[in-house]
């Protein structure tokens, strides 16, 4: 054994998604993570009811950001 | 030796094969005999490769710790001075021949290095929300591991150049990959850690936090809180570090509080956490299983073990498979979406292995940046 190959695998780009969730209807939002964003936090209304939302979850993903 | 050689050359002939052939014979020769040599050689160029990457690594670490110290954190003066202290904090383990057990001294020495990083990290900021300073602990404890497998592997690399020790440096050489790769998922981490994001090794945080939501909370160990929540006839005492600080509580502590002290006589104990997957393991996979499902130095998952042998309580395992990598940095979407899978099981499990009027406790064990109650 001369040299070992990097395990080190490819830097991938990911977004932070936050996903608002109406405890009503059940109605779920992605838009993109802002900072102060946490679980459980209160959200915006629900477009659907107009209950208050609440943050149900933060993810990376590779998608771009939705427009 | 040479006119040895020049005698052959001249009863073989001198055409180009011979030469060939004995050229051959020669590098065969050479290599024999200065193959390690060559292997160090190799072995110090790469080490010293990714050497120079583990100090771009610690150097960008301690850069960004500083600057969200600075910006973020309000620091009144320079943390400059006092961050270069801190990189060279040492926590010395008690001595492990004592008979009468270490996990009590362990427990002392990681608990005071705890606080003691705590009221450090307050004295430089000027913004003292918890969030604020749980995060600059973190990121104060990525720099200093990053510093230190930085020193520690410029230590074996200059050893093994100092003594040309073949062994030292390859052996040294064949960990650098993992080594590198550890490093990578720290400084990752870091800026995970200045946007207050979720990490994968939140997972068991999130299960436990849907029991709690607009539960009333206690405190029941230091940054380790309780919340009281019903399932089909079963009372769940649930247990979670508390965000959405860079917490991971005491759960050790919580639970022996709560059995221990409470009195609560729980019929099962399910502990929620994130498993380091193997290679080939798909991120977000479940396993189920039995025993403590905790990490770390083995002063929690001790504690669990005794306080749930000594009342006969069963422990349950759910666990979420990631990599290192995924564990300390931004919660991957598969790793998110598997969360629907473990309440899935978790109620299964809640179902079948306990009765209508049982208290349960649930523990979701983790980093809880980002992840409140």
């Amino acid at each position: 054994m001369i040299g070992s190959k990097s395990v080190v695998e490819k830097k991938v780009k990911y977004t932070v998604f936050t996903i608002e969730e109406c405890p009503v209807d059940g109605q779920k939002t992605k838009r993109e993570f802002q900072v102060g964003d946490y679980i459980t936090k209160d959200g915006a209304k629900c477009t659907k009811c107009g209950n208050q939302t609440r943050i149900s979850l933060i993810y990376a993903e590779t998608a771009k950001p939705p427009k | 030796m040479l006119s040895g050689i020049g005698g052959s050359l001249l009863q073989i002939g001198l055409d180009l094969n011979s030469i060939f052939y004995v050229v051959s014979l020669l590098v065969f020769v050479a290599y024999g005999l200065y193959a390690p040599r060559i292997q160090v050689w190799f072995a110090l160029n790469e080490i010293g490769r990714g050497l120079t990457r583990l100090k771009v690594m610690k150097d960008k670490a301690r850069k960004e710790t500083i600057d969200y110290l600075t910006t973020t954190g309000k620091a009144p003066k320079d943390p400059t001075e006092r961050v270069d202290q801190f990189l060279d904090y040492i926590t010395i383990m008690p001595v492990d021949i004592d008979p009468n057990g270490i996990v009590g001294k362990i427990d002392h020495v990681v608990t005071t290095r705890d606080d003691r990083v705590r009221q450090e990290v307050g004295t430089i900021v000027g913004d003292k929300s918890p969030v604020t300073v749980s995060v600059s602990e973190n990121l104060l404890e990525a720099a200093t591991a990053l510093n230190t497998i930085h020193k520690i592997v410029r230590h074996f690399y200059l050893l093994g150049k100092k003594t040309n020790s073949y062994f030292l440096l390859v052996q040294l050489q064949m960990l650098m990959p993992m080594i590198i790769q550890e490093a990578d998922a720290l400084v990752s981490a870091v800026d995970t850690f200045k946007l207050a994001q979720p990490l994968g090794d939140g997972i068991g945080a999130v299960i436990a936090s849907r029991y709690m939501v607009g539960r009333e909370k206690q405190t029941i160990a230091k940054d380790t809180v309780l919340a009281v929540n019903e399932y089909k006839g079963r009372k769940l005492y649930v247990v979670k570090a508390e965000g959405p600080m860079a917490y991971v509580g005491q759960p050790g502590v919580g639970i022996r509080h709560v059995i221990e002290e409470m009195g609560v006589k729980p019929s099962a104990i399910i502990m929620i956490d994130a498993a380091l997957k193997l290679e080939g393991e798909k991120t977000g996979e479940i396993a189920e299983g039995v025993g403590a499902a905790i990490g770390g130095i083995g002063v929690e998952k001790y504690q669990i073990e005794e306080v749930a042998a000594k009342h006969k309580i069963p422990i349950y395992a759910i666990l979420v498979k990631q990599s290192i990598l995924e564990a300390i940095t931004a919660m991957r979407k598969e790793i998110a979406e598997a969360s629907d899978k473990v309440m899935t099981l978790l109620n299964r499990v809640i179902e079948e292995k306990t009765k209508e009027g049982d208290d349960i406790l649930i523990a979701g064990i983790g980093n809880t940046l980002g992840v409140s109650q």
